[in-house]
């Protein structure tokens, strides 16, 4: 960037022409190596992934030798014994964690937004730490809760709870910057028009507010879904999550198992794929995510 | 007419009674409140209190009585020397996991730094289709699983890695970096939290006004003074968020240096695993460790409050 600054110095100055051409091809040299350096940054993000999927059609874990491609990999996955009953755990609790998150994050989003009350920031802060705060102390802090203080022993029971609280954040951010966004004078015309606050609540506000508690469930979906530590201290010996199998998988590393785990994970990233294809068609993703209201935002 | 009736009655009476301002506050934020209370403070409280209590060497059973035993294990226990370049200091197996922690999670978060604001920037000069497209393909890797990720870096470190075995078909032999170990864990983490510190630099700067910056250019400031005086001042809440959407889980990373650094590399989310579950099992151990992360990471987050609020920083 330094280094073409200098370079178009004229110092007669008598050719004004000159300079503008060597402004623009700055400008333009900057606008490639910013474009460039975000290329990049794309390749880097995805490399990995792009690195599995390859991985999984070659006959071996290794990417040299190249020994040609294979469906094989894929075809041993219906066979595979507890990989199907870890899928469906991890459906399981992340369904329950992820619809008890929303129903508590919608609450308090609306709480945090139309209401002033006492300590409001604290419970905004501490709303938002279990998205922060490390996985192994959140599962070591109620591992120690549930084993010593609690009758709740570890399970799925214990797994949906500490993936309630981990989804929560999620929902909160999401739903409250949709609500600090609405329109209350949409509400204040319902009810002026003679509709019961909970007509209103159904008619108005629910419709409007809809996709943001759609998005947050996915969100908190996902994160249950994907989490392995928390789950490890707090699900106990019985209990096998999908992550669990892989992690048992990854550390006992032999080629049939690299294999095997580079195909489930490309079906992954497959259905992730999908799904938030769908969902970015849905919904505005894009604007609950990056916190902005999107194109298709306006109501 | 009764069904209806009654129907109505009730229906007016929740109408009612939600209505009052103490009450949907209470139906609205009680449960979100009841559930930070039993789910977050008490276990983290609880755990402070296992801190201070021991485990009988021998019954393996904790004894509750106060003592100090925990934390005298992690600060005083058997010290070994590190030698750091050219500086040697002594440290216990602890003290040596939390420096390492923080040093790694520094790194890694400048990283994610360096790398996500040109790509949070061209993605505010983005629109319609090209902006959708770019957003889908960060967002894919953002919502593929954490243990994905970090696996996918095992294919390409390692001594059979992509880059090594890239690297011995070209001639250079096998690349030292390319081995598991610190550099790989620092790729591992990068990549992990590379999209939180996207998606909230994104938010922030696409709250900026461009037209400033065109002001600053016309009254002459140099690029690198727009960058320095005006960009990153007003970015400065979603630089600070980000930063801290990554260092904090970096810091009790597990998955990430526990498959990258082939238990070589001792991050304090290794070590405290270890005692709360795994081989070296003590539970005051691990509350206590625990703990004092948890102290340093309130302090570190009173420090960026004196400068931020948590909701100007926007993200998810």
């Amino acid at each position: 960037m330094a280094t073409e600054t200098g370079e178009p110095a004229e110092p007669t100055g008598e050719e004004f022409g000159d300079r503008l051409l060597g402004w623009r091809r700055t400008e333009e040299l900057l606008r490639i190596g910013l474009y460039g350096t975000a290329a990049l940054m794309m390749l880097f993000l995805w490399m990995p992934l792009l690195v599995i999927i390859f991985l999984s059609f070659t006959q071996s874990p290794n990417i040299l030798p190249f020994e040609g491609f294979t469906l094989r990999h894929y075809t041993r996955i219906p066979g595979e014994p507890d990989l199907g009953g870890s899928v469906l755990t991890s459906f399981g609790i992340a369904t329950a964690s992820a619809a008890i998150a929303t129903v508590i994050g919608v609450l308090a989003s609306f709480a945090l937004t139309r209401y002033r009350f006492k300590f409001q920031e604290l419970y905004r802060t501490f709303g938002i730490v279990p998205m922060i705060i490390p996985g192994v102390i959140l599962g070591v802090g109620l591992r120690f809760y549930f084993q010593f203080l609690l009758p709740i022993g570890p399970g799925v029971p214990a797994t949906v709870l500490t993936h309630s609280l981990y989804g929560l954040p999620f929902v909160l951010l999401i739903v409250t910057a949709r609500l600090y966004t609405f329109d209350e004078s949409l509400e204040e015309a319902a009810r002026d028009l003679g509709a019961d606050p909970l007509t209103t609540f159904r008619d108005v506000t629910f419709p409007v507010v809809a996709p943001a508690i759609g998005a947050g469930f996915m969100f908190a979906w996902i994160r249950s879904f994907e989490d392995y530590i928390r789950a490890l201290f707090v699900s106990g010996v019985d209990v096998t999550p999908l992550t669990q199998w892989m992690f048992g998988k990854i550390t006992k590393a032999s080629a049939e198992n690299l294999n095997l785990l580079n195909s489930v994970s490309t079906l992954i990233v497959i259905a992730i794929g999908i799904g938030l294809a769908l969902a970015m068609n849905l919904g505005n993703v894009t604007g609950y995510v990056a916190g902005t209201p999107g194109e298709d935002d306006e109501e | 007419m009764g069904a209806p009736k009654r129907d109505e009655t009730t229906r007016a009476r929740i109408v009612r009674v939600l209505s009052g301002r103490r009450a949907g506050l209470g139906v609205t934020a009680l449960p979100g409140a009841v559930w930070i209370g039993l789910l977050l403070l008490a276990p983290l409280a609880f755990m402070t209190a296992v801190s201070f209590v021991s485990r009988d060497p021998l019954t393996y059973q904790i004894v509750w009585e106060p003592t100090a035993e925990g934390y005298r294990d992690l600060f005083v226990g058997g010290t070994n020397e590190y030698a750091l370049g050219p500086v040697t200091y002594k440290a216990t197996a602890f003290e040596k996991a939390l420096l390492l922690s923080y040093g790694i999670a520094a790194v890694a978060t400048a990283l994610c730094l360096l790398l996500a604001f040109p790509l949070a920037y061209v993605m505010t000069k983005l629109d319609g289709w090209a902006f959708k497209a770019t957003i889908y393909l960060v967002l894919l890797p953002f919502f593929t699983m954490y243990l994905v990720r970090a696996y996918s870096w095992r294919l390409i470190f390692g001594n059979s890695g992509v880059l090594n075995q890239t690297a011995t078909a070209l001639g250079f032999g096998q690349v030292g970096a390319f081995e598991y170990g610190v550099t790989a864990i620092v790729v591992g983490l990068t990549h992990a939290y590379f999209p939180y510190m996207l998606v909230t630099l994104f938010a922030s700067l696409d709250g900026l006004d461009f037209s400033l910056v065109e002001a600053a250019r016309d009254l002459g400031a140099s690029r690198v003074d727009v960058l320095r005086d005006l960009i990153v001042p007003l970015t400065l809440p979603g630089i600070i968020g980000g930063s801290l959407f990554v260092f904090v889980p970096s810091v009790g990373a597990f998955i990430t240096p526990h498959i990258l650094g082939l238990g070589k590399v001792q991050m304090i989310g290794i070590l405290i695993e270890r005692r709360a579950i795994g081989a070296a099992s003590n539970a005051p151990a691990a509350a206590a460790a625990s703990a004092v992360v948890v102290l340093t990471i309130v302090v570190a987050l009173l420090g960026v409050f004196r400068y931020v609020e948590l909701d100007e920083m926007g993200g998810a």
